[in-house]
């Protein structure tokens, strides 16, 4: 455990001393996201009207936080880090440690994310002044904490799930498609593009079984109330599974990968 | 003329043999854009779920506004996408100095010389996406019409072209691409939604400053509402006006470039 905390600091560190640019465009992305999905709500919903269970604030308040919570979730994209370790043999090295190669990443997910706390508590501290609570939005110390413990199974979910999909690395000499096919995919179903609640009604079950829901809105939601205690330990349940879904494809998908492994690079 | 046509036809067949040579990658890629357009399709459908109208526009006419943005990212995707992703590479390590000596134009050559085989079946599906939403369009909207709008949709990947390039020359001073090209690539969310959603300065820096709505949200206005002499001269003009700018920054650029010690 003191080993995986220290490759989370030592990536901590790394991530933090970006430069200027990186902080200037992280600003941008934000405004952009939000200044899309602002004008989407306006032109959407009415000034007295509501749509999914949302006024107009407090569908603004669901993007702001939406947005927020995916820069944790995602952290800062390891993804080109592991299939280049393939590609170039570096994964050697790794093969010779005691520790598994998959927690010391996620170790280093975990130490990237130093910039997206210091971004997100920057931005959360902004959003009272500009959007105050919205009429039937309830954030509480309880839903807070209930929105962090499902931020933190989301972050393990989305690292578990995309895990495989990088380890496709081992056969195919571009894996980037794929991880951008699961973005899509992710944005779509977990509620980052548009409120889940808009989705047809016949779609919910499909969308609360996938594991999607979980990475992004099922945080959200915990956070702006709109889940019951029973719903919320559903949710953590479900994700929780999916995570040993994923834990047990990732085993399998590495054993099978190392087997063919030749260490000199692609 | 000739003698560019005929040294791209070279970069073609090159491209294709060497996509071919990575036949995962290449499925993937399909893969990919295949799911990036029905993320799109899916998006507006499920919003006009809830309105009938969006930025003004019905749902049959924001299904032309996201087959014009499909054509705009493939033809991106497939002719220059590839070559201006390795541009500050080739500034920083000193490697544009085998452009700069060729006897033909270094941003003709820098700008097209890998062809993206791997995005080339991407470009038909988003050709035929397009002519389905054309054709289920409800009203005629005539062969004239939609001529001029493809020729406007050209236009505004002109725009896109120089526009990305503005965002990338300032490498030669800057010696990273990093922080620029995430804004760039954060800025162009604004070229996939209608330019009708926008309202205030927000509408007026996407039209002028920072132009992203000509790209594909204005011909498309010009198919439905026609077109008039003062959309034209616009787009006409900031397209003109960012592509003159471009020139200007790419010189001012290559007289920057130090060589390898850049």
């Amino acid at each position: 455990m003191r080993l995986f905390w220290s490759i989370a600091g030592v990536e901590a560190r790394k991530r933090m001393s970006y430069r200027a640019d990186f902080w200037l465009s992280s600003f941008v992305a934000f405004g952009t996201e939000l200044g899309v999905a602002y004008f989407i709500v306006l032109a959407m919903v009415p000034v007295a009207g509501r749509l999914g269970g949302f006024s107009r604030d407090g569908m603004l308040l669901y993007y702001v936080a939406i947005i927020l919570t995916a820069r944790i979730v995602w952290s800062l994209d390891l993804d080109r880090e592991i299939s280049d370790d393939i590609y170039q043999g570096a994964l050697s090295r790794y093969l010779l440690y005691p520790v598994s190669y998959g927690v010391l990443k996620y170790a280093a997910q975990i130490g990237a994310l130093a910039p997206a706390i210091v971004q997100v508590i920057l931005f959360s501290a902004c959003v009272p002044f500009v959007l105050g609570l919205p009429e039937g939005i309830r954030i509480t110390p309880a839903t807070a904490a209930m929105a962090l413990g499902a931020v933190a199974v989301a972050n393990a979910l989305h690292f578990l799930v995309t895990y495989p999909i990088r380890l496709v690395a081992f056969w195919a000499d571009n894996c980037w498609s794929l991880l951008w096919a699961h973005r899509l995919v992710a944005t779509l179903f977990g509620g980052l593009l548009l409120p889940l609640a808009m989705f047809p009604s016949w779609s919910q079950p499909l969308l609360n079984a996938l594991p999607f829901r979980y990475m992004f809105a099922f945080p959200v939601d915990a956070l702006l109330g709109r889940v019951t205690p029973v719903e919320y330990a559903t949710g953590m349940a479900i994700a929780l599974g999916w995570c040993g879904v994923a834990a047990v494809l990732s085993a399998g998908v590495w054993r099978r990968g190392t087997l063919q492994y030749t260490g000199v690079g692609m | 003329m000739i003698r560019y046509l005929r040294l791209y036809g070279y970069f073609l067949r090159f491209s294709f043999s060497r996509a071919m040579e990575f036949r995962f990658d290449f499925f993937f890629r399909i893969f990919m854009d295949t799911l990036w357009y029905g993320h799109h399709l899916a998006f507006f459908w499920i919003l006009y779920r809830h309105t009938p109208l969006l930025g003004g526009w019905t749902m049959d006419q924001m299904f032309i506004f996201a087959g014009g943005v499909f054509l705009a990212d493939a033809i991106q995707m497939t002719v220059l996408s590839n070559n201006l992703a390795m541009l500050p590479n080739y500034i920083n390590k000193g490697d544009l100095d085998y452009y700069l000596v060729r006897p033909v134009s270094s941003l003709f050559f820098l700008s097209l010389r890998d062809f993206a085989a791997d995005s080339f079946v991407n470009f038909l599906m988003a050709i035929a996406l397009l002519s389905w939403s054309l054709v289920r369009y409800p009203a005629p909207l005539g062969a004239g019409a939609i001529a001029v709008y493809v020729v406007l949709l050209l236009l505004g990947c002109v725009l896109h072209y120089a526009l990305k390039m503005i965002f990338t020359i300032p490498v030669f001073w800057l010696h990273t691409s990093f922080g620029l090209r995430e804004i760039f690539w954060s800025l162009d969310r604004y070229t996939t939604r209608p330019h009708g959603i926008f309202t205030g300065w927000v509408r007026r820096m996407l039209v002028s400053v920072l132009p992203f709505s000509l790209i594909v949200s204005f011909p498309t206005a010009a198919l439905f509402q026609g077109l008039s002499w003062r959309l034209l001269g616009h787009l006409v003009g900031v397209t003109g006006a960012a592509y003159l700018g471009m020139l200007w920054l790419w010189s001012r650029g290559l007289r920057a470039y130090a060589s390898a010690s850049s």
